[in-house]
């Protein structure tokens, strides 16, 4: 597979720093800026391309753009104020946030969480992961022009915000799991209905590999491109699809299982040869085992009992000294919060870990290279990264 | 790549024939869900202004403004939040957190206004199109974020307390204090209630903050008596504290108690800090009790001389006559006694108004002087038979018993009153009788009925629980004597109804239903007055008064320049009350010897 | 003393307008005995009897003007129709010795049995004469007496039932 061997051989070497020795003023290279505005990208994010023709020589990835500083903002919030900002660090797949943050505080504040929170948790991150990959395909597909897939994505996507909204009130920052527990139990007849929208999901999953998966030309533009070989997995901390694409089952849900996944059936999705395609058609299993997921929970989970445990007075809560890493399996990969806690009222200390992290940076920057300009985007995507979760 | 992959993606062409699944009107065919945190309602009525969604809102979206037509009263700040939707996150921390319930949201999610002030608004008072949505979210049932219950303050059981006079109640452990502190949103209105205006949330603070000495010095600064208030206040912010709403109040007093108790008392006059340098002025105060001592307290801080004569043995007044010591043990109110000494008071006990001193000598002597002479003065029935000798007035048997006078304890006795006074002798007697004849043989008969009861709850309980008999609604009617001339017990009649038309205090009799209660001897514990005798007639010609009591202004001056009155005899029974009219005159005497001083 | 010295004085009356005449006698009689009252007792108690003065005046006032009206028969029957109740308090408060230098409390008690008293009597003179103008005007001072004497327990119950702290 000579295709995937980098071929620099007409290029200048790189200097000790890495960089390229380019000289502009030949007039062979031509520097281009692609965003903070693109196809490519949900949120903002740019990309300086030196290329060579229609072939990038260097891509050089900027952050920045989406930086809201919310780390900083929650070392002056209490333990309460925090919970409302934590879904807005990931605005596609908010509830990751409210996971981790509200597990890790409880961890070191220990409280002990009602059995069916964790069920409900658990319900509401399988949810969210369908309509993160949702928009994925809708992204994916446009950045190759295929504009339809975006409106069915964006519908069945909608179905499941409707659910969101009945569960918890709200349809994008659902601020529902809060430290303690989540708010409410399901409304009454959310089963029936959830089940009515899986299949709607269903539904469109299948017109979509109709239509995208079948497609000669989508096959034709990924196949092949933007491989992330087995051996970068580590070295790139790559994980999620990505790394599950290239035949690595790295499954946080399995690995180090949290909430109610050991009492779940399932098994990850992997592929054999991680580029765009399969790393597209990773997602579009994954999206089943989400379905699935979703059946097993509402069929197994307690009917009743609390869902809430009993906080202190949140007006004045303070958590002891301690620190913790709390990791979950997002669909873009390893999601984690890192809390420090030095006995007050505010945490010390808030890192978020989103995936987009090192995908879209340092294994972009190293994907990028011989990439055709036209493919950039639908590279871009492949990786499914979200400035916002780079940039906390 | 197959044929199959050309051929499939012109399936796409059959949705040409799928009905469209957009919402035509959303505005009026797509409401929010039933939970839909949606734009905010405000129950005004319910809502206490106690600023709480204010304190919990992330995004400072939330400002408690003042609002027409409100106004502040004890337990209401007046103020009512406003939403600014320019900050607002709909997290609906603030329904969850409000402490009445009465901040929730509707489901209705749209709002076009083209002036952006309209958006900055006070649910409940600007009134909405959706402040009559019936879904929307509510906070849901248990789903609190502060704790409401109180933590549990032990003490004696009653077969335990019953034989002694030991203090009941244990006071709390530091975790335990600590966690009813937690508990606290400081929330204020519990200082503005009370009569001192103490800074309650800071100094519970200083409980979760575990800085007891900080706390001291904050209870000090209002409150000299705050051993005593800690024990025995009748806590009215306890009444207004915002988490009674949905739960039990704030253990205000035992928190101020726990402060007190956690600092050695050889420290305490070093926290408080000594007083200012000698002025010169002299000031006479008459009476011992929270009134007076309060006033010299501050007026020898303020560095003027203060004299203090107290009729009685010790000083204390009511705090040490009249609440037994199984409530407010002796060492406590003495302790703090002794930092009102220590800040260079001169307390005169045994020294009444009359003989040796004279209301005239005093005026002559010093250049200020206040009356806080308390109601010492027991008030009779005069019911037939209550001038028999068995028949006592609880003051004066609360008195006898604080002095360490051996009373003639009768195995049975029966109360006429229904106020704490009434349960204090009740008790205190019961305790005698456990310990002399074995057995309790006390009945209380109250006028009012347990709804319209004046004694505190859980003064009632603890007498049931201590073996006494409560009689409710039973009006005395007569004293009963035998031939012989010993009392046998007292007669009542059912009272029928409390209050009047008009909702005065007025009770109805049912002359039908009789009763005779047992008892060799009665005690009245239906009221009293001040033993204004002390001030002289001239004095009395002289002052102004209103309906028996000595007329004064704001400040407690009365109608005479040098002279002040404060205390349960101007403003009726009640401890600190007492110490805020202390505080009050001090403030106005001390103005007033320093204006001396310019002209 | 339903058949006390005012019984015997008003019974052989059968005009409204002489009946009026010395019920307002009466109230004329107590109001002065309060004001005479009223330097005996210590200033800070003062206020009471002077009330007391104030009231019986306008009980005086109110009948005074009434003998003076043409439709007074059915001005009473009109009042009659609203009686106030007896709530039997008063029996249980003695009447006192009021001496040199009374208390608030025993004024009260004096007033009370003054009233109670009145009342007892008027009602007594209605119950024994037959329906019509005059069973109807004794109804009607009766039922003000009532009123008043219930007025005065509602103050007794605020000066000597404080209730103890």
């Amino acid at each position: 597979m000579a295709l995937f061997e980098l071929d620099r051989s007409q290029y200048p070497e790189a200097k000790a720093d890495g960089s390229l020795d380019i000289d502009l003023a030949s007039g062979k290279y031509l520097k281009l800026w692609q965003g903070p505005q693109h196809p490519g990208i949900t949120g903002n994010m740019s990309v300086e391309l030196t290329v060579c023709g229609d072939e990038v020589v260097e891509g050089r990835t900027h952050v920045g753009y989406l930086h809201r500083g919310f780390e900083k903002l929650m070392e002056r919030r209490t333990f309460i104020q925090c919970f409302p900002i934590v879904c807005r660090i990931c605005v596609p797949e908010p509830d990751f946030n409210e996971y981790c943050y509200a597990a890790a505080v409880e961890e070191l504040a220990g409280l002990e969480v009602p059995e069916r929170a964790h069920w409900i948790r658990t319900l509401i991150l399988e949810m969210g992961r369908i309509n993160s990959y949702m928009m994925y395909l809708g992204g994916q597909a446009g950045s190759f022009g295929m504009g339809v897939i975006g409106q069915w994505a964006t519908y069945v996507r909608d179905l499941m915000l409707d659910r969101f909204e009945e569960m918890t009130g709200a349809r994008i920052y659902h601020m529902f799991i809060l430290p303690g527990g989540v708010r409410d139990g399901l409304p009454e007849g959310f089963a029936v209905r959830m089940e009515e929208t899986l299949r709607e999901v269903e539904r469109a999953l299948k017109d979509i590999n109709d239509v995208m998966y079948c497609n000669a030309v989508f096959k034709k533009r990924t196949v092949g491109v933007g491989v992330i070989t087995p051996e970068m997995i580590e070295p790139y901390g790559v994980t999620g699809p990505n790394a599950r694409a290239a035949g690595v089952a790295k499954d946080v849900r399995k690995d180090q299982p949290y909430l109610v996944y050991p009492e779940l059936d399932f098994e990850p999705v992997t592929g054999s040869v991680s580029d765009i395609y399969t790393r597209a058609d990773v997602r579009r299993r994954d999206v089943h085992v989400s379905i699935d997921l979703i059946r097993q929970i509402l069929q197994k989970m307690p009917k009743d009992g609390p869902v809430m445990t009993r906080l202190p007075n949140v007006l004045n809560w303070k958590i002891p000294e301690g620190e913790t890493y709390i990791r979950g399996e997002c669909s873009r990969g390893e999601y984690g919060y890192y809390l420090v806690t030095d006995g007050s009222g505010y945490p010390r200390r808030v890192n978020v870990r989103g995936p987009s992290y090192t995908h879209a940076m340092a294994l972009l920057e190293k994907l990028i290279v011989n990439a055709n300009i036209s493919d950039v985007a639908g590279l871009m995507v492949s990786l499914h990264t979200y400035p916002p979760e780079i940039e906390r | 790549m197959t044929v199959q992959d050309v051929l499939s993606p012109f399936t796409a062409w059959k949705n040409l024939f799928r009905d469209p699944v957009t919402v035509r009107d959303p505005l009026t065919e797509r409401p929010g869900a039933a939970r839909y945190r949606g734009f905010h309602k405000n129950d005004v009525a319910e809502c206490i202004g106690c600023g709480t969604c204010e304190a919990i809102c992330q995004n400072a979206a939330i400002d408690m403004v003042p609002v027409d037509g409100i106004e502040t009263k004890e337990g209401d700040s007046g103020l009512r939040p406003q939403i600014d939707y320019g900050r607002c996150c709909w997290c609906a921390l603030c329904v969850d957190v409000c402490m009445t319930g009465s901040l929730t949201m509707s489901n209705e999610y749209t709002w076009i206004d083209s002036d952006p002030d309209a958006f900055r608004f006070v649910p409940g008072v600007d009134h909405k199109s959706w402040d009559d949505a019936e879904l929307g979210y509510h906070r849901p049932d248990g789903h609190r974020l502060t704790p409401p219950e109180r933590i549990v303050m032990r003490e004696m059981d009653p077969e335990r307390r019953i034989g002694n006079f030991e203090e009941i109640v244990d006071g709390y452990s530091v975790e335990e204090a600590r966690a009813e502190a937690e508990r606290c949103v400081a929330c204020g209105l519990c200082v503005a209630t009370c009569p001192a205006h103490m800074s309650i949330p800071d100094y519970i603070a200083t409980i979760r903050e575990g800085d007891y000495e900080a706390g001291l010095k904050l209870l000090y600064e209002t409150n000299p008596f705050s051993q005593v208030c800690g024990r025995v206040c009748t806590h009215k912010c306890e009444t207004v504290c915002a988490v009674h709403h949905e739960g039990d109040p704030i253990a205000i007093r035992w928190l101020k108690r726990h402060i007190t108790d956690q600092v050695d008392r050889d420290r305490y006059v070093d926290i408080i800090g000594r007083p200012a340098g000698e002025t010169g002025h002299k000031v006479a105060v008459v009476g011992a009790g929270p009134a007076g001592l309060t006033a010299a307290f501050d007026l020898a801080r303020m560095g003027h001389a203060v004299t203090v004569f107290e009729a009685r043995k010790h000083a204390g007044g009511m705090t040490r006559y009249g609440i037994p010591e199984y409530r407010l043990p002796y060492d406590a109110l003495d302790a703090d006694v002794d930092v009102i000494r220590a800040m260079g008071v001169d307390i005169k006990c045994d020294t009444p108004i009359g003989d040796k001193v004279t209301m005239t000598g005093l005026e002559k002597d010093f250049d200020t002087v206040l009356v806080a002479i308390g109601l010492h003065l027991g008030r009779s029935t005069r019911i037939p038979g209550s001038d028999h000798p068995k028949v006592a007035k609880a003051v004066d048997l609360l008195r006898a018993i604080t002095d360490g006078e051996t009373i003639d304890v009768p195995k049975t006795a029966v109360v006429i009153g229904g106020g704490n006074v009434a349960m204090d002798i009740a008790r205190s007697l019961a305790r005698l009788q456990k310990q002399i004849h074995g057995e309790v043989g006390m009945t209380v008969t109250a006028l009012e009925d347990f709804s319209h009861f004046l004694a505190d709850p859980e003064e009632v309980k603890e007498s049931f629980e201590e073996g006494i008999e409560i009689f409710d609604a039973r009006g005395p009617r007569e004293v009963l004597v035998d031939e012989v001339g010993n009392v046998t017990g007292l007669k009542t009649w059912k009272v029928v109804s409390i209050f009047d038309d008009k909702g005065r205090f007025a009770p109805t009799y049912d002359e039908g239903d009789e009763r005779i209660h047992v008892g060799t001897m009665v005690i009245e514990a239906i009221g009293q007055a001040a033993d204004v005798a002390l001030l002289g007639e001239a004095l009395t010609e002289k002052l102004e008064w209103n309906r028996g009591r000595i007329t004064v202004d704001a400040d407690g001056r009365t109608s005479e320049p040098w002279l002040w009155a404060a205390g349960d005899c101007v403003n009726g029974p009640d401890v600190v009350h007492a110490v805020a009219d202390g505080h009050r005159v001090a403030a106005s005497m001390d103005a007033v010897l320093k204006a001396k001083e310019l002209s | 003393m339903p058949e006390g010295r005012g019984y015997q004085r008003l019974k052989p009356l059968t005009n409204l307008q002489d009946i009026l005449d010395v019920a307002t006698e009466f109230e004329r009689t107590a109001r002065d005995f309060y004001k005479d009252l009223v330097p005996k007792v210590s200033k800070n108690i003062r206020y009471l009897v002077e009330e007391l003065a104030e009231e019986e005046q306008e009980h005086f006032d109110l009948f005074a003007d009434l003998a003076r009206r043409d439709d007074l028969g059915d001005l009473v029957r009109h009042e009659i129709e609203r009686p106030a109740s007896d709530r039997k308090f008063s029996d249980c408060v003695h009447l006192p010795d009021l001496g040199e230098n009374p208390d608030d409390q025993a004024v009260l008690q004096y007033a009370l049995m003054r009233e109670h008293a009145a009342m007892e009597q008027y009602t007594a003179l209605a119950e024994r004469t037959p329906p019509g103008p005059v069973h109807d005007l004794f109804l009607f001072l009766a039922n003000e007496e009532t009123k008043h004497k219930n007025e005065l327990e509602a103050i007794y119950y605020e000066i000597v039932h404080s209730g103890g702290v």
